[in-house]
């Protein structure tokens, strides 16, 4: 019982991160319909300049974050606008164009911090909370509150706000929206930079949780992917439970499986997408049929 | 063709020199370079023609090198039965990884593929057959006729010569009529299956033979370095080995060996700036999908089509008339069409509501109505797009609803679509190419045992192509890519390729829009020969005057039901037909005379 | 028609007649590299310098290089100077196996590293075909079993490191509720295997035993198994970072148990990776505990500070030794490479940083490791017994 509990809270602490991760591949592709394959290495990008930031600036770590959102959401308006001409064309060349700067980004970082990386000291520094004998990290607590913000905020921003508002038009019928004057390339170009805003978020998050290196950001892209796809692709409260469902598999299988907790969660996810492809609670997405 | 020829020659030639000017560093990367080349020549068949993204192409390569480990150092077998064996595990693992893709493509199929790649390379890891992270070390040196196969100048000698077969096969299996199915897969897999071209068999056959070359390439790499360890099969050497395809060009064989072997020399090359070298290649790859995206392979055929535009102002390729001659024997008769009672719910939305009509056989049947108001739908249905909710249709009595496209185009059903779905990426020849190959999935193994055969059906299919291409008088656009044509010609061929595939019953849906009045007039002449050929007709329209005086009897739809059937004369004067489709905002009597004067003409 | 192809059939048929022709005089033949008997030795350094071991390969490098330029200002071997020269096999056994070639064509006389054992193991066979000696970092057994009588380790083996912990922690400080945390890599792996044998010599059933994955980031349901068996000494079998997250997640749990595991225990990136606080006490078994052991360490430190602008570590140690040992065999075998110089190296009794070098059958060299324990951010020598 006490196994189960506090391997529920270990996955949900990185379930946290996974979901921001998710949020940041579903906000881009339910505007553009774009799988960005380089999220992993926005979110590595994002990890290092909060944590370098932090760390040589010495400035408190939540003011290091958005710094580290500025950067990222720059590559974010880069990327899109390097891909631009693609845009509603071929999908599979923009895919394979996103892992070529994936490829691009990861080798930048280890020219400019190096290939050894650099571990971050928590910013929140208290005892763990014992509940009944589980313990929880405060810091698991932080991350897990500053996704939920996230996540409102994103979903306010959606439905209350001109921009937000155009960029559901935009993602439901991206022609429509044109008529209707709605400027289409600048509704990507936010929705690109947001994506990659929220990667800098779960990156400069996960940074004092693992240790910051130019590889961090292929296994949390995969993941984060995985729990995109699950909680149904461009949705956003899905990707959220996406993210937490795929942090706690994890952590239940790397306990019921050991070493081979690999093999057992993308088998599962393998099996689940085959029964239900749209994930969940469905895609969203640009209608381009 | 000859240059083509003489221009393998050349290379082969050079090949079988090469070794005499090289040390025995060279010779190695050169080794490995080949087995990149064969790894790319399959991930090149199945991203490239077959339009399967395939991000496990290094796990059956790593499947293959650790089956023939296994088999030699822990089961003592042979080098070569184990070779066989594992050839046959990596085609296995082939065909499990191809399941997914049956369900799902695109990033759907990215993701799967590479997690189960990751599965793979976790497993191979872990399990102690597979010697944990430790690899396995001590394969034997593959025996062959005493050829002492240790020394890697030999073993190049035999990489070459099964390098040169895979090359040929890959190359006659692309450019022949599995090739060009797999092709019309990637352009448009909904055309594919309605021309008759089995999408899932196609979709699996892509991966069986990407697994087969990664096998292949397995078994050469277990030969050569004669060590296997998972590092060998990471992602970072599945996206290196992207770079090569695309950067070589996708679709193209030759291009994926090019982008293979000069990344692989490249890499070579730029060992001690590694991290440069992975910038450089992020670069270019991001570069040619934007710039380039058919590769280096592409690069030719861009330049040649440049100074062609520049040149070839003056010859003008014109569309001759259609010239109405009938193909089919006059004894065939077009097949009837029964719809009974379909009834088909799109999450909650009721788009058809217990529909039925009958088409009688050689009847050239019109269905109109309102947008919206479900005959595209139903036309889905028929040709095994959707499924029904309820109710069923059938052509000349066999049950229809149910089956896949391809088993509908099979049993004698073809269409076109209402916004052109033409293969875009194939010439004019290769649209109507594939829906004439009318030959089975189940005589793919003439692939592999019997050639010739597959290369006679070709030869007699290029000549019925061409005959056909003449009747519909698009012989002047044969070599053109669709896409480039006027819109009009564009939809006479669309109709072309149905008719390629010799149907019995032919939907046609909106064949006049975007047409201009001459075309319109043509139009109605082709349908006609087509019914005087033995072909039904049912064919979804807006322009009136074309349906009015096309067809034998019209169907109205409405919001989703039948609310109108007969004659044109008949149907047109109904008050509710007038009002379903032009609201009541309009004077029913000057439409209904014009109507009768359409009729009358 | 057919004339022409059958034509061209026979044109084929005779291209190749003549080309098997030609290929029966094998290609190549005379590849051997020949040494030249003048000139500088090469000597290469291989390993990785991009990817997660880099840090590893990278302190390597510096180690290796200094022992060189140290011999080089002191006038060479026997008057000829030594050319050291770095290769990165990126970790990947393929690229590992093309550096192998290259050596072999360009005339090295000996190879230092590489710090991946699935890479080093990639290699010997071609290693050994050139008659290259070799001086690993690896400590994998599959190294030894590969059987090449030119391979060499430039430290102990897992079973050394372990022996040495359990004697300390079972001998002499008599904990007997022993767990094991390890990952599933060659390293881990390998820890693993010493531990639990170098455990059942005593005859001790560990009360745990998990392995968890190399880039798995939770470990809760591990470490909450751990706890729940209440040990009193945690062994981690894990490279420096993943030992880090693994003891820092322990911790965390409320896992008092004593840490305790083998070399990268002791290095800054573990220290950091865990925290200062979480790693205090660890137990280390390494042959190289600090900068301060000695005359010989501490002379090493600084001139490694001076060449390289920073602290040296135990990598460094190794490599700046494994380097000593190839330039003093080179020495006594009078320049001769191949056959003789691996003999000369099993031959070479080295008084080193990491200990006395004596190499046996398998080219193990180190016999024995020291135990330290982390006390405030610092390993400390613990007093033999």
């Amino acid at each position: 019982m006490e196994v189960f509990f506090q391997t529920l809270v270990g996955g949900l602490g990185f379930g946290a991160v996974y979901a921001l991760v998710a949020m940041g591949f579903s906000i881009v592709y339910r505007t553009m319909g774009l799988v960005n394959f380089a999220h992993g290495q926005v979110v590595m990008i994002g990890a290092y300049a909060a944590s370098t930031f932090y760390m040589t600036a010495h400035v408190p770590f939540f003011i290091s974050i958005p710094v580290a959102m500025v950067v990222t959401g720059l590559i974010g308006l880069v990327i899109e606008r390097v891909l631009r001409p693609l845009e509603n064309k071929d999908f599979d060349l923009m895919l394979i164009g996103t892992i070529g700067f994936g490829m691009v980004l990861e080798s930048l970082a280890t020219i400019i911090w190096g290939a050894t990386g650099h571990a971050v000291p928590s910013p929140v520094d208290t005892e763990p909370l014992d509940v009944f004998g589980i313990r929880i990290r405060t810091y698991s607590i932080v991350v897990l509150a500053v996704a939920a913000l996230a996540t409102v905020a994103l979903v306010l921003f959606l439905q209350r706000t001109k921009r937000g508002a155009a960029m559901q038009a935009v993602a439901m019928d991206h022609e429509a929206a044109t008529a209707v004057g709605i400027h289409v390339g600048r509704s990507n170009a936010v929705a690109f930079a947001i994506g990659a805003g929220l990667a800098a978020l779960a990156g400069a998050l996960v940074a004092p949780m693992l240790y910051v290196n130019p590889t961090l950001g292929g296994s949390l892209g995969i993941k984060g992917f995985a729990a995109a796809i699950l909680g149904g692709f461009g949705n956003i409260p899905g990707a959220v439970v996406g993210g937490l469902a795929i942090g706690v598999l994890d952590s239940y299988a790397a306990g019921r499986f050991q070493a081979y907790s690999e093999l057992v969660v993308f088998l599962v996810f393998t099996v689940i997408i085959m029964i239900k492809p749209t994930g969940l609670f469905g895609e969203r997405t640009v209608n381009r049929a | 063709m000859r240059l083509r020829v003489g221009g393998f020659a050349v290379a082969a030639v050079a090949a079988w020199f090469l070794p005499y000017g090289l040390d025995l560093y060279g010779i190695h990367v050169i080794d490995i370079a080949i087995v990149f080349a064969l790894l790319a020549v399959g991930l090149g068949l199945a991203m490239g023609v077959a339009g399967q993204i395939n991000l496990a192409q290094v796990a059956f390569f790593g499947v293959s090198s650790y089956a023939v480990a296994i088999l030699t150092t822990r089961a003592g077998f042979g080098f070569w039965t184990a070779a066989v064996l594992a050839l046959l595990a990596a085609t296995l693992v082939g065909v499990l990884v191809g399941i997914p893709a049956l369900r799902m493509q695109s990033h759907y199929l990215g993701i799967v593929t590479l997690g189960l790649a990751l599965a793979f390379t976790n497993w191979v890891t872990n399990s102690t057959v597979t010697g944990g992270a430790d690899g396995i070390s001590g394969i034997p040196v593959p025996p062959l006729f005493g050829i002492d196969l240790s020394s890697e100048y030999l073993y190049y000698y035999l990489e070459l010569v099964v390098f040169g077969l895979a090359l040929a096969f890959a190359g006659f299996v692309a450019h022949t009529g599995l090739g060009r199915r797999m092709r019309a897969m990637r352009d448009d897999s909904l055309a594919a299956g309605a021309v008759g071209a089995p999408v899932p068999i196609l979709r699996m056959t892509a991966f069986v033979l990407a697994s087969l070359y990664g096998g292949v390439a397995g078994v050469l790499y277990a030969g050569l370095i004669r060590y296997v360890a998972p590092e060998t099969f990471s992602i970072a050497n599945m996206f290196l080995l992207l770079a090569m395809v695309i950067i070589g060009g996708r679709q193209s064989i030759l291009g994926c060996v090019v982008g293979a072997v000069a990344l692989a020399l490249l890499r070579e090359a730029l060992v001690d700036f590694s991290v440069y070298a992975q910038l450089g290649f992020g670069i270019v790859v991001v570069l040619m999908v934007v710039f380039a995206p058919t590769g280096l392979a592409g690069i030719p055929a861009r330049l040649r089509r440049l100074v062609r535009r520049r040149r070839t102002s003056d010859h003008r390729a014109t569309l001759r008339p259609f010239r109405p001659e009938p193909a089919g024997g006059p004894d065939r008769v077009g097949a009837s069409l029964e719809i009974s009672g379909i009834s088909k719910q799109f999450r909650g939305l009721r788009a058809l509501d217990d529909v039925s009509m009958s088409v009688a056989p050689g009847e050239i049947r019109g269905v109109v109505g309102p947008n919206g108001s479900g005959k595209t739908t139903l036309f889905n249905i028929v040709t095994g797009i959707y499924g029904v909710s309820s109710g069923s249709a059938s052509v000349d009595g066999r049950v229809v609803t149910g089956r896949r496209p391809h088993q509908l185009s099979q049993l004698g059903l073809a269409r076109t679509f209402q916004n052109l779905r033409l293969f875009g990426q194939m010439t004019v020849r290769d649209n109507v190419l594939v829906a004439l190959d009318r030959s089975s999935m189940l005589a793919v193994w003439r692939y592999l045992l019997w050639p010739v055969g597959i290369w006679r059906a070709e030869r007699d299919l290029r000549a019925r192509a061409d005959d056909l291409l003449e009747r519909f008088g698009l012989t002047d656009f044969a070599e053109a890519a669709p896409t480039s044509l006027p819109y009009g010609i564009q939809r006479r061929l669309e109709i072309a390729r149905a008719m390629a595939t010799q149907p019995r019953l032919l939907l046609l849906d909106e064949p006049a829009a975007g047409l201009n009045g001459q075309e319109v007039g043509q139009l109605g002449e082709i349908v006609r020969a087509i019914r005087a050929d033995g072909v039904t007709v049912v064919l979804i329209e807006h322009n009136m005057g074309l349906v009015m005086s096309l067809c034998d009897r019209v169907t109205v739809l409405a919001s989703g039901g039948v609310i109108a059937d007969g004659t044109p004369a008949e149907v047109a004067v109904r008050p509710e037909v007038i009002e379903a489709y032009l609201g009541d905002s309009m004077n029913t009597a000057d439409i209904a005379a014009e109507v009768e004067s359409e009729a009358v003409r | 028609m057919p004339r022409t192809a059958t034509a061209r059939l026979l044109l084929c048929a005779t291209a190749l007649a003549v080309a098997t022709a030609g290929a029966c005089s094998a290609p190549g033949s005379d590849s051997s590299s020949q040494e030249s008997s003048d000139g500088p030795f090469k000597i290469a350094v291989v390993n990785a310098q991009s990817g997660q071991l880099s840090s590893l390969g990278q302190w390597e490098w510096k180690g290796a290089k200094l022992a060189a330029d140290e011999w080089n200002a002191k006038g060479g071997i026997d008057g000829r100077t030594i050319e050291l020269e770095l290769f990165d096999d990126q970790g990947d056994p393929t690229v590992g196996t093309n550096i192998a070639r290259k050596l072999s064509s360009e005339g090295f006389v000996a190879m230092i590293g590489t710090a991946e054992s699935a890479v080093t193991v990639a290699m010997i066979p071609i290693l050994r075909q050139a008659k290259i000696p070799n001086i690993t970092s690896g400590q994998s057994p599959a190294i030894a079993e590969a059987g090449s009588p030119y391979a060499f380790y430039n430290g102990p083996t897992s079973n050394t490191y372990d022996e040495s912990l359990a004697r300390y922690l079972v001998d002499d400080k008599g904990h007997r509720k022993i767990a094991l945390i390890s990952n599933n890599g060659s390293y881990g792996k390998g820890e693993r295997d010493a531990f639990t044998s170098a455990l059942a010599d005593r005859g001790i059933t560990p009360v745990d035993d998990q392995v968890v994955t190399t880039d798995q980031k939770d470990f809760s349901a591990a470490l909450t198994s751990i706890r729940q068996k209440a040990p009193d000494v945690l062994f981690v079998g894990a490279e420096e970072v993943a030992a880090g997250l693994i003891v820092k997640q322990a911790r965390e749990l409320g896992i008092t148990a004593t840490i305790a595991g083998a070399a990268p225990m002791g290095t800054p990136v573990y220290l950091e990776t865990a925290g200062v606080t979480n790693a205090e006490g660890t137990v280390v078994s390494s042959p190289y505990l600090s900068n301060d052991t000695d005359e010989a360490s501490r002379a090493f430190a600084e001139a490694y500070q001076r060449a390289h602008g920073e602290e040296a570590e135990m990598h460094g140690a190794k490599a700046y030794d494994g380097a000593n040992i190839v330039f003093t065999a080179l020495e006594s075998s009078n320049g001769a490479g191949g056959a003789e110089l691996a003999e000369a190296i099993r031959g070479t009794e080295y008084d080193g940083l990491l200990g006395d070098f004596d190499f046996d059958e398998s080219g193990v060299g180190i016999h024995e490791t020291s135990i330290g324990v982390i006390t405030a951010g610092k390993l400390t020598a613990e007093p033999a017994s």
